[in-house]
């Protein structure tokens, strides 16, 4: 019976931070070969960084589905928590939905829509605003 | 493994174009019904909890509706005529998926298509732990189940009258077929087929958003079974085998490939019109394995 109560308890008690939902950013900087770009995945989760997450990132191009990704990489643990490290190689410049596959304490897929250019990458802005992470 | 999914989701929307070509009717339109598919399947299990198996159900009742509609005033249309207004309807389509703004609020977030923001959340398969594993044998067990269908078709009078059709329509005419609603039953199943893809491939990507159903994918999908050939319902998967999995999956080719692609589409329009595996292949294939 106090284990059922306690394992109530930590239910409800984890349940808020079960449901806060994940969230993704990238950094990303052309590397001196033709479309190869060296890239910082920032994960967090209610605001907080989420370290210790097993992170594999792809990319498909919204106009061309399933036809035009690139082979998914994994990406190793960058130097502070949330941050991992990624090279993405891809086809050609403009728009592409990169893939983030989370697996450890989330088992989550994000997609972020980011512009990718000589610049490096910016999140695609459509209807003068940002899409939703 | 994630080239193996995308050539089993592409592989639904290059067989329904194929099936509309053994009608004699060439769509350049199926990307709609994909999409009609997609966001269909998607509102119902992210918005309305429905299980994937029955959203796909909807989705292709949705999509054979959408085609079935299309396909009415469309049909009296031949040839060119018939391509360039799927293409309209196709992008009509589209333009549709950008106007749509319906969302609800789940777990504090907006959940649904959000017009050219796109259809973010569509997590059934995370939900349910369905690995990529368990999802790349769904996705292939189903286009296996389509594929026996074809086979058993093809070999049986329906498909015969369909052959018929799709080479001389006056002659079935005069055999008492009614062509106008076999023809839009033959549209109606295409556009379930393509929808069931569509619904597949928005649980795999977990976003879809209006320019995923662009022209693109209609030129691919026709594309595949004029490559892979007309001959057998294997003619369009050697297609997108060759695209996808040599082409795309290898990266030989790595940026060139739509011009290989294109190259290869007008090589094979030249020498073999009617694709690598066309009805002398299958016919001389069949004759040395019996």
């Amino acid at each position: 019976m106090a284990k059922a109560a306690l394992g109530l308890i930590l239910f409800f008690t984890a349940f808020p931070l079960l449901a806060q939902k994940v969230q993704g950013e990238l950094a990303c900087r052309l590397t001196k070969t033709d479309f190869v770009y060296d890239c910082m995945i920032r994960i967090s989760r209610g605001g907080q960084p989420l370290p210790g997450a097993s992170v594999t990132l792809g990319a498909d191009m919204p106009s061309m589905p399933m036809a035009h990704n690139v082979k998914p990489v994994k990406a190793t643990p960058g130097k502070a928590p949330g941050e991992y490290a990624a090279k993405l190689d891809l086809e050609m410049p403009g728009e592409w939905a990169v893939k983030l596959r989370l697996r450890g304490p989330v088992n989550d897929q994000l997609i972020l829509l980011y512009e990718f250019d000589e610049q490096g990458a910016q999140p695609v802005r459509r209807g003068g605003r940002l899409p939703r992470k | 493994m994630g080239v193996l999914t995308n050539i089993g989701l592409i592989s639904f929307v290059a067989l329904s174009a194929y099936l509309l070509i053994l009608a004699g009717e060439m769509s350049f339109g199926q990307q709609g019904f994909f999409g009609v598919g997609a966001y269909t399947a998607g509102v119902a299990t992210a918005m309305y909890g429905v299980p994937l198996p029955i959203a796909a159900l909807m989705a292709m009742g949705a999509g054979a509706a959408a085609a079935f509609l299309v396909g009415l005033p469309t049909l009296r249309l031949r040839g060119l005529y018939f391509a360039m207004a799927t293409l309209a309807a196709a992008e009509m389509l589209r333009i549709v998926f950008e106007l749509i703004h319906f969302q609800r609020e789940i777990d504090g977030e907006p959940v649904g298509p959000d017009g050219t923001q796109g259809f973010r959340g569509i997590r059934w398969v995370f939900e349910n732990g369905v690995e990529r594993e368990g999802y790349l044998a769904m996705v292939w067990g189903l286009l296996f189940v389509v594929v026996i269908l074809f086979l058993i078709v093809e070999r049986s009078k329906l498909g015969a009258t369909l052959r018929m059709l799709g080479e001389d329509p006056e002659l079935a005419r005069m055999l008492g077929i009614h062509v106008e609603r076999f023809k839009l039953g033959v549209v109606a199943t295409a556009g379930a087929l393509a929808a069931l893809g569509g619904a597949l491939y928005a649980h795999h990507n977990t976003y879809i958003e209006p320019r995923n159903f662009d022209i693109m994918l209609g030129v691919h999908s026709l594309a595949y079974a004029l490559i892979g050939g007309l001959g057998t319902v294997f003619g369009p998967l050697l297609g997108v085998l060759i695209d996808i999995g040599a082409l795309e999956g290898s990266r030989v080719f790595h940026g060139y490939r739509m011009i290989v692609f294109g190259g290869l589409v007008a090589v094979l329009l030249i020498f073999r019109p009617r694709g690598l595996l066309d009805e002398r292949v299958v016919h001389w294939l069949k004759r040395r394995l019996a």
